[in-house]
């Protein structure tokens, strides 16, 4: 059945997040075969997934693990046409407040996630691309990597260090028919936002959830938030063969957030 | 006079040096122990360093700008120094935007530094030469409702690494993207906002470095990368902010 993505095989680690099951379910419905990998069935939201991905346990910090998934997804389909990075952590405090454990952790699952997942992946990939088509790592960025939110310093790093490794990534894979590309989200409304608004993100202006809620969606020149579906999107796009000349990019999907200055109360 | 940054005996040219930013960069490269010709669309300022030659001319006008550039040859001397500070700016968006706007503003910001770089870099090429362009944080960064204006500083930020590539190594050229600067400008914003002190706190909360800028802040900047300290420096857009570009436009926790 013809979806724009019908013949290939995609994995989506954090395949069990709010991001990541839009995700799986958009490759889904264009006719991937999908591999969702979380550290559980449920991931980081706590009810029963749906859609038809296939679930793979997996830490992406374990060299063992991320060897394992990439191994039975060799043996049931062979090849991976699309690797997409989703899955990341962060930790809310300034560098002072963060033990060694908690970057450490950070960087564990943001970057050296994104690496294993990306070394194991490649052989497959290159399987994919004998096929005839060009593959497609998508990591995930950040628009933190670019400009900082306060109390975020890990994260922020973390992220950097991912849209450095995407440009590098694609320059070594790129003459192997292998694309690399990392999307940078901003704000998307995620459960993991909403705590974010309901914890530490609310407190200077002193205001309540929903008036923190409101100010910050204001500030978007799209007056709105992005939704995991709008990242499903961008995902869909990068991984076809639409986008075959896109590597070695960083596409940032804030709804212009980022292409403004700070906007003063005056 | 101690000269902080080594300019002595040489000439400088600084456009729209009448007030603001532009003169606090006259006076400090004058300190530094440069010669300064400066220039503006209207008369001499009266408070101005009476040893700094004044031109009233419109840049944006080749041989306004070709005058400026003679005058410093007449007085000083070859001028190894150019400052492109001169700039104006409409808030306006693209559909209100006038034919008038759009001359004035990439009359003076585009075409104005671009007549006085053409003016300069034949001499500049023979004996050596500096140009400092002032870009802006909005020519990366979008302030609403100053399309022109923020497109304009752009196009200086690209002219910056064209010049700095094409006419290299005699030439070094780079340019400084100022912030929010305690200018006339700035105060009369604060003035006309519903309350004015809290739109001031809001506005220095959102710098790093916990104030505004001040106009020495950008000469600072400036007086540096024209000076032999910064001689393996070209072609780079430096942005002096406070921080303020670094931040998220999101702050939450100012909310």
């Amino acid at each position: 059945m013809g979806g724009t993505l019908s013949g290939k095989v995609a994995l989506v680690t954090g395949g069990r997040g709010g991001i990541g099951r839009a995700i799986g379910a958009r490759l889904v419905k264009e006719g991937a075969t999908v591999y969702a990998a979380d550290l559980s069935q449920s991931g980081s939201l706590g009810d029963t997934p749906e859609g038809e991905t296939r679930y793979v346990r997996l830490d992406v910090t374990l060299e063992s693990n991320v060897a394992d998934a990439l191994d039975l997804i060799d043996r049931e389909s062979g090849k991976l046409d699309i690797l997409v990075n989703a899955a990341g952590i962060e930790i809310e405090k300034t560098i002072e407040h963060t033990s060694l454990s908690e970057w450490n952790r950070c960087f564990a699952v943001n970057v050296t996630g994104t690496f294993l997942t990306c070394k194991y992946a490649l052989p497959l990939m290159r399987k994919a691309v004998s096929h005839g088509t060009t593959a497609s790592i998508i990591n995930f960025g950040s628009y933190d990597g670019f400009i900082a939110d306060p109390g975020l310093a890990a994260y922020c790093a973390s992220k950097g260090a991912v849209h450095a490794l995407t440009r590098a990534m694609a320059c070594d894979h790129g003459p192997e028919g292998i694309r690399v590309n990392a999307i940078c989200p901003g704000y998307i409304d995620t459960p993991m936002l909403q705590a974010f608004f309901a914890g530490a993100g609310s407190g200077g202006g002193g205001g309540t959830v929903e008036t923190l809620r409101d100010a910050v969606r204001n500030v978007h020149p799209i007056r709105n938030y992005g939704t995991p579906a709008d990242v499903a999107n961008l995902v869909n796009w990068l991984a076809g063969d639409e986008a075959r000349y896109a590597s070695g990019q960083l596409w940032i999907l804030d709804g212009g957030l980022s292409a403004q200055v700070q906007q003063m109360r005056l | 006079m101690a000269s902080k940054t080594g300019l002595d005996g040489k000439v400088a040219i600084v456009t729209g040096g009448g007030r603001g930013i532009g003169r606090a960069i006259v006076d400090r490269l004058l300190a530094d122990g440069a010669s300064v010709v400066t220039c503006g669309r209207g008369s001499r300022p009266q408070d101005l360093s009476s040893s700094v030659v004044w031109v009233q001319a419109d840049i944006a006008d080749r041989n306004h700008a070709a005058a400026v550039v003679g005058a410093a040859g007449e007085n000083f001397g070859n001028a190894a120094i150019l400052v492109n500070n001169a700039g104006v700016q409409v808030e306006k968006t693209v559909i209100e935007t006038s034919d008038d706007d759009w001359d004035l503003v990439v009359g003076t910001n585009c075409k104005g530094t671009f007549n006085m770089c053409r003016e300069m870099l034949p001499q500049m090429s023979e004996h050596g030469g500096s140009i400092v362009n002032l870009g802006s944080i909005s020519g990366n960064v979008s302030d609403p409702r100053m399309a022109v204006y923020n497109a304009s500083k752009a196009f200086v930020h690209g002219l910056t690494r064209s010049i700095a590539v094409d006419h290299g190594p005699w030439v070094r050229c780079n340019s400084v993207s100022p912030g929010w600067i305690r200018t006339a400008m700035v105060s009369e914003g604060f003035a006309l906002a519903r309350d004015p002190e809290r739109a001031e706190a809001d506005a220095v909360a959102r710098h790093a470095v916990g104030r505004l800028g001040e106009p020495e802040d950008i000469a600072n900047a400036v007086a540096w990368l024209v000076s032999d300290q910064a001689s393996f420096v070209t072609g780079q857009c430096f942005i002096i902010d406070g921080g303020l570009t670094a931040a998220s436009p999101l702050q939450p926790g100012l909310f």
